[in-house]
């Protein structure tokens, strides 16, 4: 296995929203999806997930409820609300123009120039 | 409000206000994520306390944690300022010399600005009470055969009537003319003035009268125009407010009229120097009538002396209405027959109203906030200088992981707390001064009677106070969070001294500080030098030891000249026989009240009238010279005998301009156009400063009074009365005199003719009083500012200056590099106020006489103030380190 990458700066808003979008989650269920959706090949730093959730939550993408968990514990789940999907959604594009935009410059041989 | 708004606010709300229920949730929520992880690794094979461990160790610390999602809920907010808040409070305490000159210093410059700006708020910023004000123009008449004498006249009636027929740009055109009344019946007998004005007059304004009407159409005809509307304070005065007295009748000249409305107390009238030359209402009007003419009477180039006002239609400019008025002008001047060239003026009457106040207060405001800027500056210096106690906190606080902007928000917390308790003292400072500044205040300035602390001045009270804080608080604030923590810890608390970088930015404080006292002391200097050089021109009069005594005759009591005259010589006799009268006369119309009587000089001979000078025409009885001081140059003065003839005697420059090389005296002219009387030239006085001392002096022709100067409607007129000695002892003797003549002439005022003088420099008197104590403070302020920096920096100095002295430096030569130190930035600053005064110097020309804006003496005068205040600042500090001895000094540290 490779050693885990380090989150790019400013991702893991978006990784989160794309994590609520499958169906609502507590905070260990989004780091669980994140990293099995990844493979393991994303260093994430647990508690850095939690202000990142609350700012989610304060800018009005996310919302929680109070439920019960797998193993029968109360847990805050997450849902995204309709200003989230259209946020992840224009994060998206975002990101999409930008890796090729990125990957476009990183790719240029000498003889294109 | 938007939903996502919405949501971050309740979000913020919750954190705010439930923020047991919202940490014991995100307790919950954090420990059943460890608790999870860790049973999830026991599951894998973990033993259960290394479980827990690793579980805490993989998530973080909790408390950074929760702090970071305090803050991404917008929780701390509130929270950390409350904080900030108290923390502020308690360094103040533990610094109350600091505090104290803060908060004072403060309070001043606040309180001052705050005074500053409701003057500025009632007379510049309030508009006029009238009806969308920016549509209202006055016009005024040109006639371009006169315009070298007289640029511009007020209008004449026949051309309004004009105006009022064929001009399409305006919604209505309005006249009116000052009047004066007897009021009778109420109270003792007085002299009331009024405008006698077109019916639409309020109409044009757009002012409705608080009680009854405003007048009807038809009652601008004759004999339907027995009716008043009185302004608000009139009605307060004499008729106590009592609302029955609309419909009642009231006497004025003998004559009853009916009151049909009154003004509100907010309704204000434009004084006479705001319509324009020439015109000549008093400073408070009391009622308006109805112009009672009938227009077939109106000549097309009659007097001009009436203030037309007009309402420009919406969408037309003023160009077009101006272009359309002189079109119409010039049909006049061809109808007239006469051949003049008639032009029309438009000035917007808003501007006219605050216009030549403006420019004065505008200065006033300016030098006020430069003061405040120097109050931020000392404050900001001050704050400065305790950096090198607060690095060491602040690196404490740093290392325990505050952020910058945390760092930065506590500490202009304190500064804009400083600012606000400052702020709230000032306003009681602004409270005071404007107190003073009312009752001192010249009469002159508009509206200054409606200055006061509303809720506008309040609310810029408030914010200049914060804005002050965070001027003053963020360079400090910006220089503690630029410094590394670990350089403060490492080193001990002797030795976390004030850095280069600091000292450098205290020093340019300074320079800052002497540049605005430079440039606030020279406009101080220049408006004080035009004073004195305005105060020590020649009048051509002397008013010492004289006194005036004005009076009004009742009309209907006098209503022939030949009447008025044996009032005015019953009153003179008895005044000569007074001990210690020496000269004793009447005139019409005193120096610096006005113009009057304003004619041509028609010599003999001359065939253009048109080209004729314009000249005041005044009616003197034979001592009023005398009685004035003013000289006689050439020829005589009048004499008893003459009263039958038609003589007079004219100012210098009437014989300068009208007979230039040749003897005036003998020489005969018409008083106006060639239809009057020959009138001869007996003698020639001494020119006078007849409006202001700082008007050049006009042409004067003095007619001997009597019936042969039948024209002049002679009911005012001033007695000039020279005394041996104290004129003030006469007051008593002149007032009995009056009433024992008749006791039913009021006397308007007595006064010594030096007050005379006085008042026609009180405007200017209070600009130069006000700037002088600007420019005075802003001085002390910095001084303080110079010694603080300098005496600190020494102390800071103190080892290495004693090191120096053991190592054998010269005294002198230490004191000098102190000295040096001090002085660097003050000469600096004070080259920066002079360069910034040389350019600014055009900006405050037109309140200048007789001495220009790059006046050396002046600008020589405050260099030489500066440097020695600045020096004496630097001498101190100096002086006293130099006394210590060397060894104490190294041995302190």
């Amino acid at each position: 296995m490779d050693k885990p990458l380090d989150l790019l700066q400013g991702t893991l808003d978006m990784l989160i929203l794309k994590a609520v979008s499958l169906g609502p989650l507590h905070g260990y269920g989004v780091l669980l999806r994140i990293q099995q959706i990844s493979k393991d090949r994303l260093e994430i730093q647990q508690g850095s997930l939690y202000p990142a959730l609350y700012r989610l939550q304060h800018q009005g993408w996310i919302t929680s409820e109070w439920g019960e968990s797998e193993n029968n514990r109360k847990a805050k789940f997450y849902q995204l609300t309709a200003a989230g999907k259209r946020r992840l959604h224009a994060e998206l594009q975002k990101w999409n123009q930008m890796t090729e935009v990125i990957a476009g410059i990183l790719g240029t041989k000498p003889e294109e120039v | 409000m938007t939903r996502a708004r919405w949501a971050r606010f309740r979000s913020w709300w919750n954190a705010t206000l439930r923020r047991e229920q919202m940490e014991s949730e995100m307790d919950a929520e954090l420990r059943f994520h460890m608790e999870t992880y860790s049973q999830e690794l026991i599951r894998g094979g973990m033993p259960p306390q290394q479980a827990m461990r690793r579980a805490s160790l993989e998530f973080g610390g909790a408390e950074k944690i929760k702090e970071e999602c305090r803050d991404a809920r917008g929780a701390n907010f509130v929270e950390s300022f409350l904080q900030d808040l108290r923390y502020g409070l308690r360094t103040l305490r533990k610094a109350p010399t600091f505090a104290t000159i803060a908060i004072l210093t403060l309070a001043l410059g606040i309180g001052a600005t705050t005074a500053m700006f409701s003057v500025v708020n009632a007379v510049l910023l309030r508009p006029l009470a009238y009806r969308q004000p920016d549509k209202l123009y006055l016009i005024r008449e040109g006639i371009s055969e006169m315009a070298q004498f007289y640029p511009s006249f007020p209008a004449n009636a026949g051309g309004f009537l004009r105006w009022r027929s064929q001009c399409r740009s305006f919604e209505q055109i309005a006249i009116v003319e000052p009047v004066g009344r007897i009021l009778t019946g109420a109270g003792e007998s007085q002299e009331i003035h009024g405008g006698r004005g077109s019916a639409n007059l309020l109409e044009v304004l757009g002012v409705q009268p608080r009680l009854g009407r405003t007048f009807l159409a038809d009652e601008d005809r004759p004999g339907n125009d027995r009716v008043v509307i009185l302004t608000d304070s009139f009605w307060r005065d004499h008729f106590h407010s009592d609302p029955s007295l609309i419909g009642r009748s009231i006497t004025l000249d003998g004559e009853s009229e009916v009151v049909v409305g009154i003004l509100p107390p907010t309704f204000r009238f434009p004084k006479a120097a705001q319509l324009g030359p020439l015109t000549d209402f008093g400073p408070q009007l009391d009622f308006f009538k109805p112009l009672g003419l009938d227009p077939a009477n109106f000549s097309l180039l009659g007097e001009f002396d009436y203030a037309a006002i007009a309402r420009l239609k919406p969408g037309v400019s003023p160009q077009q209405a101006l272009a359309e008025l002189n079109i119409i002008q010039a049909q006049i001047a061809r109808d007239s027959k006469e051949k003049v060239t008639l032009r029309a003026e438009l000035w917007p009457l808003e501007s006219q109203v605050v216009g030549p106040a403006r420019r004065g207060l505008l200065l006033l405001l300016g030098g006020v906030a430069a003061m405040l800027l120097i109050v931020c500056a000392n404050l900001a210096s001050l704050l400065l200088a305790r950096i090198p106690n607060r690095l060491r906190e602040s690196a404490i606080r740093t290392a325990l992981g505050a952020s910058r902007s945390r760092l930065v928000r506590q500490m202009l917390t304190e500064s804009i707390l400083l600012s606000v308790l400052g702020g709230f003292l000032g306003i009681g400072v602004a409270y005071l001064s404007l107190h003073q500044l009312v009752r001192w205040g010249p009469v002159d300035l508009p509206r200054l009677d409606e200055v006061r602390l509303d809720a506008r001045v309040l609310g810029f009270a408030f914010l200049l106070s914060m804005v002050t804080g965070i001027v003053f608080g963020t360079l400090p604030a910006w220089r503690v969070t630029r410094t590394e923590p670990h350089d403060a810890l490492k080193s001990g608390a002797l030795t976390a001294t004030e850095n280069r970088r600091t000292r450098r930015l205290r020093e340019s404080l300074i320079g800052f500080e002497v540049a605005a006292s430079t440039l606030l002391l020279i406009v101080a200097g220049l408006l004080s030098v035009s004073l004195f050089r305005l105060l020590a021109v020649d009048k051509g009069f002397s008013a010492e030891r004289t006194l005036t005594v004005d009076v009004t005759l009742p009309r209907q009591s006098y209503p022939k000249p030949a009447q008025e005259q044996i009032f005015y010589d019953s009153v003179l006799r008895q005044v000569q026989q007074l001990p210690g009268v020496t000269h004793a006369g009447w005139i019409n119309k005193l120096p610096f009240e006005g113009q009057e009587e304003v004619n041509a000089i028609q010599a003999q001979g001359m065939i253009d009238v048109m080209q004729a000078p314009i000249a005041n025409y005044r009616f003197i009885t034979p001592d009023y010279f005398q009685a004035a001081g003013i000289p006689l140059r050439q020829g005589r003065f009048t004499a008893e005998s003459d009263a039958s003839r038609h003589v007079a005697l004219i100012s210098q420059s009437v014989a300068d301009k009208v007979w230039p090389g040749q003897n005036p005296v003998g020489q005969q002219f018409h008083q106006g156009g060639d239809d009057r009387p020959l009138t001869e030239v007996i003698g020639v006085v001494g020119d006078i400063r007849s409006v202001a001392l700082d008007q050049p002096p006009l042409l004067m022709v003095y007619a001997q009074s009597g019936d042969v100067a039948n024209d002049w409607s002679g009911w005012h007129a001033s007695l000039v009365v020279r005394s041996a000695s104290d004129p003030v002892a006469l007051a008593n003797a002149l007032r009995g005199a009056v009433r024992s003549v008749d006791s039913s002439v009021p006397i308007v005022h007595l006064r010594q003719m030096t007050d005379v003088v006085t008042e026609s420099v009180a405007v200017r008197r209070f600009q130069m009083s006000l700037v002088v104590l600007f420019a005075l403070l802003a001085l002390s302020l910095a001084s303080i500012g110079i010694y603080g920096v300098l005496a600190y920096s020494v102390e800071q100095r103190r080892p290495e200056l004693g090191l120096r002295r053991a190592l054998g430096a010269q005294v002198s030569h230490l004191r000098w590099m102190i000295l040096r130190q001090g002085m660097a930035p003050v000469a600096i600053g004070l080259v920066a106020g002079i360069a910034t005064s040389l350019i600014a110097g055009t900006l405050i020309s037109s309140l200048l006489f007789g001495v220009t804006a790059s006046d050396p003496f002046t600008i020589a005068g405050v260099v030489f103030a500066v440097l020695a205040i600045a020096l004496l600042a630097c001498y101190l500090p100096a002086r006293r380190t130099m006394n210590a001895d060397p060894m104490a000094a190294l041995r302190y540290e």
